[in-house]
């Protein structure tokens, strides 16, 4: 094989988001880098996990990148198909462990949004996809990881819209609120990996990429990230091997590992 | 009836009145209307254009079936466009196909859960549109509380409590669903309420069906179930229509029953540019053409739309641009090795992205 491409940040977020997925769990799975990290997962450390996608689809045999939550390899030779509600049933009965997502913008508390940037709803900025199923995933699994892009414009003080429910909204918990399961555990961002603090219920540095420092993450923030005691580890790195399935093996077309314009 | 909307919703969506909301939830009217039904067994079948004539009115609440790409009846809307039926509302989750009913004033209303191309992002032409006010946004949704509002119609009840939607703005910006405590607990337990959803008219693309209307699909059926059982009125397109005896003997897969169904039409590639379950592949340069055009704004879509919906007759000329027998035998190998009905072992998913210099009918 040649020599390999350096790798890029969306690569090294598909790797990051990865290594969050257990093995033997349930997972339920949004559009986007969460396939793609889902599908990494169970070709290398996580090969017992079983998918689930809101158009239905459940547990699939081995097969190409599915390009839509909804498109023919995610229910390839299904056992069975669900409804889109009963998809969802599943996660709110406790049958699904922990749901991926992707955001648009996402607050300290672990708050999301793809609906809308802007101050007015009726005349946005920008009008984004809507929820989809990001509400739905976020309200009733277990466990919930966010997956995106980080910069001020992302991770910010508050949302312009809050599609999904992460710890807590104007100072009411998540638990309060009436919500299922216990909320955002990971975010994986390209500057690193971050969890929530356990009273404050607050994005807080877990790891870092190489080459990103405390301060540098900082700067891409539009909210204070709280940091460990002590010393913050360095994200691991894919090995080649593992970037070689990645690119060759899960996405090959490079629907959604190829920087755009790259 | 009368309804009592979420009233903050109503005002954050500076809705003036609401009895534009009324029939999505009118579940004594949409009763009565089926009730009054010819609900005998008998032969439904016509063609496209004489259904999508006679069963879709102007300002409908229009249901159009599928996800996203995949067995969605995007030949329906297209239909409903050449006839240039006004002002409806569109419904479905996703509604990704909406987009082109917006230039021409088709579609200009939305019950919004998802716009957008998964692997390209959200849909410029549809924000565009929500900010110029060509898509009125009458409520958003996530996708599990509409699934919900569609099974609870399909059950019979008048709602359902869900743990979705609570702590978000969703339910600032929907004028049906309502945060409640839940009446069954003692103390602080929120949901939220969504009521049955009932739309006008639902067009749900189907495999295959006997002349009554028992429909059969593979595939994810998504919220067609719920959906077929909550429409007033139900155009089912279909690959292929079949005999009863075909039906009841391979009736595995058959989720739609003849009472529901209004109109029975046979057509063939009926989800095109789109994807059908096991049968054929979706049309993916024409899709990227579709973002890239979508892209471009309102010269381009109209140019667009004029050349293939408003351009064409019917779906044999559609199948014929993109690309005629060739794109046939080949979208359906792709399928077929897609879902593992057949060895994917040297079948090549590779394709071009299209851009200007893309030879016509080339839309693999």
């Amino acid at each position: 094989m040649a020599e390999s491409k350096p790798m890029n940040p969306l690569e090294m977020v598909a790797y990051v988001l990865s290594r969050q997925v257990n093995d033997h769990e349930v997972v339920y799975i949004g559009t986007g880098l969460p396939m793609v990290a889902a599908i990494l997962a169970k070709k290398t450390h996580a090969p017992h996990i079983t998918f689930v996608y809101e158009s239905g689809g459940q547990d699939p045999i081995a097969g190409g990148m599915p390009w839509s939550v909804g498109g023919p390899e995610t229910y390839r030779k299904s056992p069975m198909i669900m409804e889109m509600a009963y998809s969802f049933g599943q996660a709110a009965c406790g049958l699904v462990d922990t749901g991926f997502l992707g955001f648009a913008q996402l607050d300290m508390y672990g708050n999301a949004n793809t609906t809308m940037i802007g101050d007015n709803f009726l005349n946005p900025k920008v009008r984004l996809t809507g929820s989809g199923g990001n509400n739905d995933v976020g309200s009733l699994c277990e466990k919930l990881v966010f997956v995106g892009i980080q910069s001020p414009q992302k991770f910010v003080q508050k949302c312009d819209f809050i599609t999904t429910t992460g710890h807590m909204v104007d100072g009411v918990s998540r638990k309060d609120l009436g919500i299922l399961g216990g909320g955002p555990v990971a975010v994986v961002s390209t500057a690193g990996v971050y969890d929530f603090d356990p009273e404050t219920r607050r994005m807080r540095i877990k790891t870092l990429h190489p080459g990103v420092s405390a301060d540098l993450a900082q700067l891409a923030s539009g909210f204070e990230l709280l940091r460990p005691k002590g010393e913050i580890p360095v994200t691991e790195v894919p090995t080649k091997e593992i970037l070689e399935i990645l690119r060759h093996e899960v996405d090959p077309q490079g629907f959604f590992i190829s920087m755009p314009g790259a | 009836m009368k309804f009592s909307y979420n009233q903050e919703a109503v005002k954050n969506l500076k809705i003036e009145n609401t009895s534009i909301l009324d029939r999505l939830v009118d579940y004594r009217h949409a009763r009565d209307w089926r009730q009054k039904k010819d609900h005998s067994q008998r032969d439904k079948r016509m063609s496209h254009r004489e259904a999508i004539a006679e069963f879709v009115s102007d300002g409908d609440i229009w249901y159009c079936g599928g996800f996203g790409y995949v067995r969605t009846s995007i030949q329906s809307d297209w239909e409903v466009i050449r006839q240039g039926k006004k002002n409806l509302q569109s419904i479905g989750s996703p509604n990704t196909n909406q987009s082109y009913g917006v230039t021409f004033g088709n579609m200009p209303f939305t019950h919004a859960s998802y716009a957008g191309a998964e692997m390209r992002g959200y849909d410029k032409y549809f924000s565009d549109n929500v900010k110029k006010g060509k898509v009125k946004i009458l409520s958003d949704w996530s996708h599990g509380l509409m699934a919900l509002g569609f099974k609870a119609a399909q059950l019979g009840v008048p709602g359902l409590y869900s743990k979705s939607g609570l702590g978000s703005d969703l339910v600032k910006y929907n004028p049906y669903i309502k945060v409640l405590n839940n009446p069954m607990v003692d103390g602080n337990d929120p949901c939220v309420f969504v009521p049955a959803l009932f739309p006008d008219v639902a067009c749900i693309h189907v495999h295959a069906a006997d002349k009554f209307g028992n429909a059969r699909i593979a595939g994810p059926a998504v919220n067609d179930i719920a959906a077929a059982a909550a429409t007033r009125k139900l155009i089912i397109t279909a690959e292929e229509i079949v005999s009863n005896t075909d039906i009841r003997w391979n009736n595995k897969g058959v989720v739609i029953p003849f009472q529901n169904v209004d109109a029975v039409v046979e057509l063939p590639y009926g989800a095109l540019p789109g994807y059908m379950p096991g049968a054929y592949y979706w049309a993916r340069r024409w899709w990227e053409k579709c973002f890239v055009m979508m892209s471009e704004g309102d010269a381009a879509m109209e140019a667009f739309i004029k050349e293939w919906i408003l351009g064409t007759k019917d779906i044999y000329e559609v199948v014929k641009k993109l690309g005629g027998v060739d794109f046939m035998i080949n979208n359906k190998r792709l399928a077929k090795a897609a879902e593992a009905d057949n060895e994917d072992d040297g079948v090549n998913f590779k394709y071009e992205p299209w851009n200007p210099n893309t030879p016509p009918n080339v839309f693999d």
